[in-house]
């Protein structure tokens, strides 16, 4: 089998679940707590394991909602317990795509977060607001994740545009068609009006998660 | 409505411009020639092109006198050879700065933008892109990938480590750090800089440094895609700089400030240039084409390299013979410079009739011609270009010119 065919892992709505061991960009999306893994690894079979990957999402705290990123090892042993809904893996070809367009080697005035942050957090869904959108107008802020409607993008940067609405650049976008079938793309630039509600949340990862 | 053309007498109007379709008689590797080889050459640039595409560096001489092409070749080479960089270097222009002569030609053939592949792809290599958790690049650690690229390339090829570490400090601000990236790049395309602008970007030297050019080139060279040929011309400069002038009256003694009397320092110039290129025979995937004048300095230069390196003489090819053109040659080198001068004019309308017209000359000049010139092409063209020049500087009727060149006694004088 062909890494194309095996783009969609697992997935509880169709019941899909190829076992086997995999390498390479992996996204498993976690629906218990609405987070997003990413990993470079993953072991499917009669249960799933998922060694050193980061765990992406808002947690309670405080009475508050805070964006979190933690670096895990993974293990559902029972898969009937499993809170996953669905595992992908990146085709090589969108990655290699990925990695050609980030541009902030040569262009220095994007921001790096240092701790992970939550830049929106849609009110409607978490019964918390976060939205600092206006506060980064015109900025560009470095490896932005985000949950959008019934799909997520991870990509290089985001850009907030003059009205306040965020432009992702360099995307990888995974998201289920009209017959809920996973499907995975790559785009260049991803326009979202954030008045139209689909933006669940937009995270940024710090930079100091990122070092191993 | 235009019913009747006189070609050739506007033909003649173009010329008595002042444009003469033969205008250099010396190719130089700096001013690209596009017409092609000679027929009779065909075979001869087929073997070359097989050799170099299959063999690694090896050291192919190729011989032939004086004004037969030999510089030619070279641009019939590069455009021929479309995998490869292909480097021209004259010994008798640059025989000093050697390596950073021959880095800057190489990046003026490869053009900046390969340079930033490259130099892209050697910190891909030393794992300054690595993917965290299958996505993020960190933002790298400089450091840390210098420390990784210096143990993979630390080698005994590189003798001077200073010259490595700079080198890969060089490569490494040009990917990552943004904030130097400029400097990195200027430094990458061997600009002159000032010690300030050195310490910005934490180097010591810039590539006019020996030591500094010959790793830049050999990290360049064995990482690019293509492969590398360089062509170096009038290789035996090497020998007549080695000998002294006799005729020449010392007045000043060499010895005075180089100790040993028998070494001038043209002579120990040349001996070191020698060193460096054998020392080039280091560098993975390169292949030196040299140009020579005849056998004997082929084994001139094959003495001394014995004398150095008995070993190194297994990395000469058999010697490749540019010989004077055939007869068959001459017709054809003139229709091709013909055809190119009437492109240029955007007159080719001119060869739609007859396309094996001569004119303003015919067959019979250009059998005298070749008779005279015994095939030599400078000769040749220095025939072409004094006919042409009567052509068009002279008050006399083109018929006359003609019937004084149809005759072969004008060529005795």
């Amino acid at each position: 089998m062909s890494q194309e065919d095996n783009i969609v892992l697992y997935d509880t709505s169709k019941e899909i679940k190829i076992n086997g061991n995999f390498n390479g960009s992996i996204i498993s999306v976690e629906r218990e707590m609405n987070s997003i893994i990413f990993s470079d690894n993953i072991q499917i079979s009669d249960q799933i394991r998922i060694s050193g990957g980061l765990m992406v999402g808002f947690e309670d705290l405080y009475n508050e909602k805070v964006a979190f990123s933690k670096k895990a090892d993974f293990l559902w042993s029972n898969l009937e317990e499993c809170t996953l809904e669905y595992v992908v893996l990146i085709p090589k070809e969108l990655m290699d795509q990925y990695d050609e367009s980030q541009f902030s080697d040569s262009f220095p005035f994007t921001i790096n977060m240092l701790h992970t942050a939550g830049l929106y957090l849609d009110e409607s869904e978490y019964n918390f607001k976060i939205d600092h959108l206006d506060f980064f107008k015109g900025e560009i802020i470095k490896n932005p994740v985000s949950l959008i409607f019934n799909g997520l993008t991870v990509a290089d940067r985001v850009a907030i545009d003059q009205r306040g609405d965020p432009v992702f650049y360099d995307c990888i976008i995974v998201g289920r068609d009209q017959y809920e079938n996973l499907k995975v793309s790559y785009d260049p630039f991803l326009n979202v009006k954030i008045d139209d509600k689909v933006v669940k949340y937009i995270i940024i990862i710090g930079i100091e998660e990122l070092k191993l | 409505m235009l019913l009747y053309e006189n070609k050739k007498g506007k033909l003649l109007t173009f010329l008595k411009i002042g444009l003469n379709p033969f205008k250099k008689f010396v190719a130089t590797g700096e001013i690209k020639e596009n017409i092609d080889l000679a027929e009779s050459r065909f075979d001869l640039i087929e073997s070359i092109k097989k050799i170099i595409e299959k063999e690694k560096n090896i050291i192919l001489p190729v011989i032939g006198g004086v004004g037969t092409g030999k510089t030619h070749l070279f641009w019939t080479l590069k455009n021929k050879l479309h995998y490869h960089n292909t480097v021209y270097i004259s010994l008798e222009n640059v025989y000093r700065k050697f390596y950073y002569n021959i880095y800057s030609e190489y990046i003026e053939e490869m053009g900046p933008e390969i340079l930033r592949y490259i130099t892209s792809e050697l910190c891909n290599k030393w794992g300054a892109f690595e993917r965290k958790f299958g996505f993020f690049h960190d933002p790298a650690d400089i450091d840390k990938v210098n420390k990784i690229a210096f143990e993979r390339l630390s080698s005994p090829n590189f003798e001077d480590k200073n010259a490595l570490s700079d080198v890969i400090n060089a490569i490494t601000t040009h990917q990552l750090d943004p904030w130097k990236k400029v400097e990195a790049e200027r430094w990458l395309l061997g600009e002159l800089m000032d010690s300030r602008e050195l310490s910005n970007i934490n180097l010591q030297y810039d590539l006019r440094k020996s030591s500094y050019a010959y790793t830049i080139l050999k990290i360049i060279i064995e990482n690019s895609k293509l492969k590398s040929v360089l062509f170096i011309d009038d290789f035996e400069k090497i020998i007549s700089l080695m000998k002294p002038d006799k005729e020449s009256e010392e007045i000043f003694e060499p010895n005075w400030l180089y100790g040993d009397g028998t070494s001038s320092p043209e002579k120990l110039a040349a001996e070191k240039t020698l060193d460096k290129i054998l020392n080039l025979h280091t560098i993975e995937g390169l292949n030196i084409i040299i140009t020579l004048k005849s056998v004997g300095a082929l084994e001139e230069i094959k003495s001394l390299v014995k004398e150095r390196d008995i070993t190194l003489l297994s990395t000469f090819k058999e010697p490749i013979f540019l010989r004077n053109f055939e007869e068959n040659d001459i017709y054809d080198f003139y229709k091709k410079n013909l055809e190119e001068f009437l492109i240029n004019i955007n007159y080719l309308d001119f060869l739609k009739e007859d396309p094996n017209i001569y004119f303003p000359l015919n067959e019979k000049i250009l059998k005298n011609i070749y008779h005279k010139t015994n095939g030599n092409p400078r000769e040749i063209i220095k025939y072409l270009i004094k006919i042409f020049n009567d052509i068009i500087y002279s008050d006399e009727n083109l018929e006359d010119i003609i019937s004084r060149y149809e005759n072969l006694a004008i060529f005795q004088q």
